[in-house]
């Protein structure tokens, strides 16, 4: 037989038989495997003393961002939070290269606002305001003391009591574990029931929020704040309460009136002469022609809240997350119809993945979805949001926004995930341009 | 009369045939994917649950003969596995071991590669399926029927598609992601032509 044909049928042979080779994988290789991945969130009991909170406060050379919080922003300068440390200051004139000047020492900060060249900060439960107008030389010039009694830093609260003596301040350390399961694959655990929302309101201080009525010239937060400049106040939620704070003489703010309100309150909106409260209970509407007493108005008892929310004209624009210690598990966008102050009117809700900070610069909407990265929207069709997903960067971690507009030429977006603090150009929405990136040393989430 | 004649004649003669250099080849299938899974009873248990898993598969490949022995061309399938709806699309080859032109019964090897699409999938409100994967499908089969006509065919295969899914996040999840691996074998009957 010729030699090519022996081999060919050789080969058939051996072909032949090694086609029955997957058959032993039988035993070992029809089982699947499904793994489930998930990053949670654990608490441990802490406790400080008032002189370790006060005598922290201090100023250093910069340090690296290591669990960053809110941000804030005045005339090119940048304020981001390291959560219950401190803030770091940043130069932003140039968003292509922002420079670190300094980072302030604060133990139990969580919030920032700036008016003129004054700098408040929360920690834990005085307000402490600083000294910026030089910035090689900042420097604490007042303390309110006892202000606040109790708050909650990524899920985990903090008490203090001033009345008994020698109170120590119980706090909550916040880890991250991630856990890696073996699951059944067809498993699809179910959301818990949610009232349904017949109005839904929420919110903290919006970008549209750039000056006071009179006089001095208060910088930007974003969606996450709890601190609002307005007209000659400062307005700082808390979780029963709302504590206004006089800053007519911006160097020395004086504590001014608590208005109770409830419970669950979590987040304020200034708009015009009101103020929209959101509280678990529902949504509470105060009149605020008079600054130093909002009045209550109404109540919708049908809100569900918690999370912020932004307004631009007639629409707001609120994100609900799930695993927040106000609503149910859901987690969506809501767009409402504000323009009866009265009776607002949820337009649409879309299901979002775990939608946190979000900004609007009309018709851009930018969702940050906290692990799952940054959405731009075009808002322009209310009905048809989710069909004008423009852009969806899913390799970036979001937590808040602040869109600044126009910035010499380029439209800057401010960004803050836990990974780091991008700045995007979006004159482009659907494809946003990368200026510059401050990374996070160790990110905790993967 | 000569119309009529003419008719009749062209009735009588053979079509002349176009033997075509690749003719198209199409094998249709349907049957079962089946496997199991093996979990622990809760996160840390060491006790095992193990379950058993039939899912549904149809498939059909449409391609040409390159050769006598080879054929190939594009898949399309619809696989329904218990929590997801996939379309997997891909290329394949089948290649006679045995050949076709001698007998009525033939084995043959078959291969699949593709990308698993979601688009049909409806999920439960946070459990959607965030992207397909790679669909892998080698095997052998049978085919009954005389060369050059139609034929049955019955294959057995293994079928490895991953798909990630995501999953509702509760009270102190950051982030919560599935990742899945189906390993089935898959016994399918059909047809060939």
């Amino acid at each position: 037989m010729p030699l090519y044909l022996f081999l060919s049928t050789a080969m058939n042979r051996i072909l032949y038989l090694l086609a029955w080779v997957p058959l032993l994988w039988l035993s070992t290789a029809c089982t699947d495997q499904c793994t489930e991945t998930r990053v949670f969130k654990q608490y441990t009991s802490i406790a400080l003393t008032t002189t370790q909170v006060r005598q922290g406060v201090g100023v250093s050379s910069p340090q690296p961002l290591v669990k960053p919080g809110k941000i804030y922003t005045k005339d090119g300068y940048l304020f981001i939070n390291e959560l219950k440390e401190g803030i770091h200051v940043i130069d932003n004139r140039d968003p292509s290269s922002p420079k670190q000047l300094a980072f302030i020492n604060i133990p139990g900060n969580g919030d920032i606002a700036v008016r003129d060249q004054f700098l408040y900060a929360d920690s834990y439960m005085d307000l402490v305001t600083f000294d910026i107008s030089n910035l090689t030389d900042i420097h604490e010039v007042a303390r309110v003391q006892n202000v606040f009694t109790q708050g909650q830093f990524d899920g985990g609260w903090w008490s203090y009591q001033s009345t008994v003596a020698n109170a120590l301040i119980y706090d909550q350390r916040v880890d991250y574990v991630k856990q890696i399961v073996q699951t059944n694959c067809e498993a699809t655990p179910a959301l818990q029931p949610v009232w349904l929302a017949s109005s839904t309101f929420f919110s903290s201080a919006s970008s549209d929020m750039t000056t006071g009525a009179t006089g001095g010239s208060s910088g930007t937060g974003g969606s996450m704040a709890r601190f609002a400049l307005y007209d000659r106040y400062l307005y700082a939620v808390g979780s029963s309460d709302m504590k206004l704070f006089n800053v007519q003489q911006p160097a020395r703010p004086t504590f001014s009136t608590t208005v109770s309100m409830g419970w669950g309150i979590e987040t304020i909106f200034p708009y015009k002469d009101k103020l929209f409260i959101g509280s678990q209970a529902g949504m509470l509407i105060y009149d605020n022609s008079n600054p130093d007493q909002p009045r209550q108005l109404s109540t919708f008892s049908h809100a569900r809240v918690c999370d912020p929310v932004v307004v631009n004209g007639n629409t707001a624009y609120v994100t609900l997350r799930s695993g927040n210690r106000c609503a149910g598990t859901t987690n969506q966008l809501d767009v409402v119809d504000v323009s009866d102050l009265l009776n607002p009117k949820l337009v649409k809700s879309y299901p979002m993945r775990n939608p946190y900070g979000l900004g609007v610069d009309f018709p851009n909407l930018f969702i940050c979805e906290g692990a799952y990265g940054l959405k731009s929207f075009n808002a322009s069709d209310p009905l048809q949001i989710d069909r004008n997903l423009q852009e969806y960067m899913e390799d970036l971690q979001a937590y808040d926004v602040i869109p600044l507009g126009s910035v010499s030429g380029q439209k800057v977006l401010l960004l803050i995930g836990q990974d780091g603090f991008y700045q995007f150009d979006y004159s482009n929405p659907a494809r946003l341009r990368l200026l510059s990136k401050i990374p996070v040393s160790r990110p905790d989430l993967t | 009369m000569l119309v009529g004649s003419t008719s009749a004649l062209w009735a009588q003669m053979p079509l002349p045939v176009v033997k075509r250099a690749h003719p198209f080849v199409n094998y249709t299938e349907l049957g079962g994917l089946f496997g199991r899974v093996a979990y622990p009873t809760f996160a840390g248990s060491p006790t095992e649950q193990v379950e058993n898993k039939v899912s549904l598969t149809i498939q059909s490949f449409n391609g040409v003969q390159l050769q006598p022995r080879l054929a190939v061309g594009g898949v399309v399938g619809i696989d329904w596995y218990a929590n997801a709806l996939l379309l997997p699309v891909g290329a394949g080859l089948r290649y006679d071991l045995t050949r076709a032109t001698l007998r009525n019964v033939n084995v043959y090897v078959a291969a699949d590669v593709g990308y698993g699409l979601t688009w049909l999938n409806k999920a439960s409100t946070g459990n959607e399926l965030a992207n397909g994967g790679l669909m892998l499908n080698p095997g052998l089969g049978l085919r009954f029927g005389k060369p050059g006509h139609g034929a049955f065919v019955l294959s057995l295969s293994y079928k490895r598609q991953v798909v990630d899914a995501s999953k509702p996040l509760g009270g102190n999840d950051i982030r919560r992601d599935e990742h899945r691996v189906y390993n089935r074998l898959a016994v399918r009957l059909g047809c060939s032509f």
